[in-house]
């Protein structure tokens, strides 16, 4: 058989098992409360009958013994005068009771009462007390009533409980059948705002309520999903676009290659123009797999002490050639001493593409400057030029998460390679900063947090 | 002539590639899944394999460790149009020799090929001559028949690298790659500017070129005739 659904919530089980341990145990208390009182009633005036009978004079003791039992309808009170031999004088127990203890305090024991019909074993409260001419002195009290309470709590109990266990199942089914309704309506909503392309938001009513938290909290969420999924759209239309030109460009060349090459020799030079163009855009596909990749890292493995003077020196080899020809002048200014822990080929990439930005911009007779060095706790890479920089406007484009700004893009991929600099930046945890305006200045950060 | 196993489960591409292989004179075996691969890697001998990173059947990985493990020494060149680092290190860590991206220019592939068949023996050689050109390596000299040369240590290098590959297609990745050490190429014509300077040296005005640029491809150093 299958459970309504609200039965088998947690809520529900749970409310059910505490509402019926609370009954237990409130039951349990009241019992052990009461008893308690009532056992020290008795204590007393057992107490002080004996007290009372052992002050009268030995002659009258045991006419006070035949009053007190006497006035007692109940039949609960038991006493009995024994000689100093053991000898019943006085009253309705037959014997001392063997386990009294006869010092003068109260005791739980077994005492047998007799009257004129028959002889009766019963558990009893008793006091022994031998007084000074020799006689034992027993006061005690039949205990029944305690056991009498306990049955009454108990019936109680057995009265009480199955209606306690309605009441908490009434109770955790209210309850678990809130939870589940505003449960099943958050389903409702989740589903049409996914029905509705994430436009939508889940309703909030007060702010106190944990279901409204939770409301906030996922309509966050879902603000922060919208925003990343518009971005990909666009950056899909941006993509798409800028493949098309360079593919409708090939795409022309070789419709009009086909019909109007006259010699072989003019079919080649086609074809090279065909394929200069799939390659530009196979490049700007390998540059954007190859950030997304790098974001996508993740884990530092391939970490490790890199010397950065040696690597900034090899750039500056590798681009000495180039700059001459450009008779642009390439300087470093290193510090040896400087040790990073960073992905060296990674890094090495970096540093190249600022370096080959840097020389690609700057003019004729100006100047590129590689200088490594610790400043303020971190450690400095900045590759300065003389070149026209970076607009202000363009800035942020050009490091823009996703691939963005045709502007950066017309001067020759600059601005992927900016895109993959600050990937890896990101990556290491150092950072990137760029100044705009003439002379432009690119510096990665990196903080040293030891060494 | 040497026999290369080709295993790449796309056909067009394996078509293409066997082509140019043959007309350039080698002797091509197909194989288009991972067992298929496996099998003729161990029955029919090649001297060199390339194997696609992606397979049906068994992954082309996969194929390389099951080889090596065999101590198999083929040379083999992975293709993988998967990008990443990772991917290029485990690539090399498992045992392939070289590793392409997808997609590759056919003279690259090509390049490389040969590049693996004809590997440099490891010598113990402090000289090494092409036609009139001669390197010391211990005293860091060039000269060209009677011609001192002075090299920068970065031109130095890469007349090392060409000399004990003379005669062979090199493109500008893989000198990038192993004379430079990088694992990218830059979108700048660095090799361009750095073999002309070498070669400005190298072939002196009166003398026949030996450095041969090999347009859209790389660059190729061989004795004059």
């Amino acid at each position: 058989m299958r459970l309504p659904d609200f039965v088998r919530t947690t809520t529900f089980r749970w409310t059910s098992v505490a509402i019926a341990l609370s009954i237990l145990v409130f039951s349990a208390f009241v019992y052990w409360e009461a008893g308690s009182s009532m056992q020290a009633d008795m204590d007393g005036s057992i107490a002080e009958a004996v007290v009372s009978i052992a002050a009268t004079v030995p002659e009258r003791r045991i006419v006070t013994i035949e009053d007190r039992l006497a006035a007692d309808p109940r039949r609960i009170r038991l006493a009995g005068l024994f000689g100093a031999d053991g000898r019943r004088i006085a009253g309705n127990l037959r014997e001392i009771p063997p386990e009294l203890a006869i010092d003068g305090r109260v005791q739980a024991t077994q005492a047998v009462r007799m009257d004129a019909q028959a002889a009766e074993s019963m558990s009893v409260r008793a006091i022994g007390r031998r007084l000074p001419d020799g006689q034992v002195l027993v006061i005690a009290r039949h205990s029944g009533e305690l056991q009498e309470l306990a049955a009454a709590i108990g019936r109680a109990l057995l009265l009480g409980l199955p209606m306690a266990g309605c009441l908490s199942l009434a109770i955790g089914g209210l309850l678990s059948f809130r939870v589940q309704r505003r449960v099943d309506e958050l389903h409702t909503q989740v589903r049409r705002i996914v029905d509705a392309g994430l436009r939508e938001r889940l309703p909030t009513a007060n702010l106190d309520h944990p279901f409204d938290k939770l409301a906030i909290v996922a309509n966050g969420m879902l603000d922060e999903i919208e925003v990343l999924v518009t971005e990909m759209a666009e950056t899909g239309n941006e993509i798409a676009h800028d493949l098309r030109t360079p593919l409708t460009r090939v795409r022309v060349g070789l419709e009009r290659g086909r019909v109007n090459a006259a010699t072989v020799a003019d079919l080649q030079s086609v074809a090279d123009r065909a394929i200069a163009g799939v390659d530009e855009v196979l490049a700007i596909i390998t540059s954007l797999l190859r950030i997304r990749e790098i974001e996508h890292y993740g884990d530092r493995r391939g970490f490790c002490d890199v010397a950065l003077a040696g690597l900034m020196r090899e750039a500056c080899d590798l681009y000495a050639p180039i700059a001459e020809d450009k008779q642009v002048s390439l300087c470093a200014d290193l510090d040896d001493e400087v040790i990073v822990r960073c992905d060296r080929d990674l890094l090495q990439e970096a540093v190249i593409n600022l370096v080959d930005n840097a020389v690609k911009f700057t003019p004729a007779h100006g100047e590129v400057r590689l200088v490594l060095t610790r400043e303020a706790g971190n450690v400095v890479i900045r590759i300065s030029d003389t070149g026209p920089g970076i607009r202000a406007d363009d800035r942020e484009a050009v490091l823009r998460r996703f691939y963005r700004s045709d502007k950066s893009r017309q001067s020759a991929g600059v601005g992927l390679g900016l895109n993959l600099v600050a990937a890896i930046v990101k990556l290491h945890g150092f950072r990137l900063a760029l100044s705009t305006g003439p002379n432009c200045v690119a510096e990665i950060i990196c903080p040293m947090s030891e060494a | 002539m040497a026999k290369i196993l080709l295993i790449e489960d796309d056909s067009e591409t394996a078509d293409e590639v066997a082509a140019e292989l043959m007309q350039r004179g080698f002797e091509v075996e197909l194989a288009a899944n991972g067992i298929e691969g496996l099998d003729k890697a161990r029955s029919g001998k090649p001297d060199m394999m390339v194997v696609d990173r992606m397979l049906p059947g068994i992954d082309g990985l996969t194929i390389v460790e099951a080889l090596r493990g065999e101590q198999v020494r083929t040379p083999v060149l992975i293709l993988s149009a998967l990008g990443a680092v990772d991917d290029r290190v485990r690539g090399l860590r498992m045992g392939g020799d070289d590793y392409l991206t997808k997609p590759f220019a056919i003279i690259e592939l090509v390049a490389r090929i040969e590049a693996l068949l004809r590997r440099p023996i490891e010598t113990r050689e402090t000289q090494l001559r092409v036609g009139p050109l001669e390197l010391d390596l211990i005293e860091r000299t060039a000269r060209r028949g009677e011609r001192q040369i002075d090299l920068l240590p970065r031109e130095f290098r890469l007349l090392e690298y060409m000399m004990q590959r003379n005669d062979q297609l090199l493109t500008r990745a893989m000198l990038l790659e192993e004379v430079w050490n990088y694992k990218f190429v830059p979108a700048t014509n660095l090799v361009d500017v750095h073999m002309g300077r070498l070669r400005h040296k190298v072939d002196g005005p009166e003398d026949p070129p030996m450095i041969h640029n090999v347009r859209g491809a790389g660059f190729i150093l061989r004795a004059p005739s």
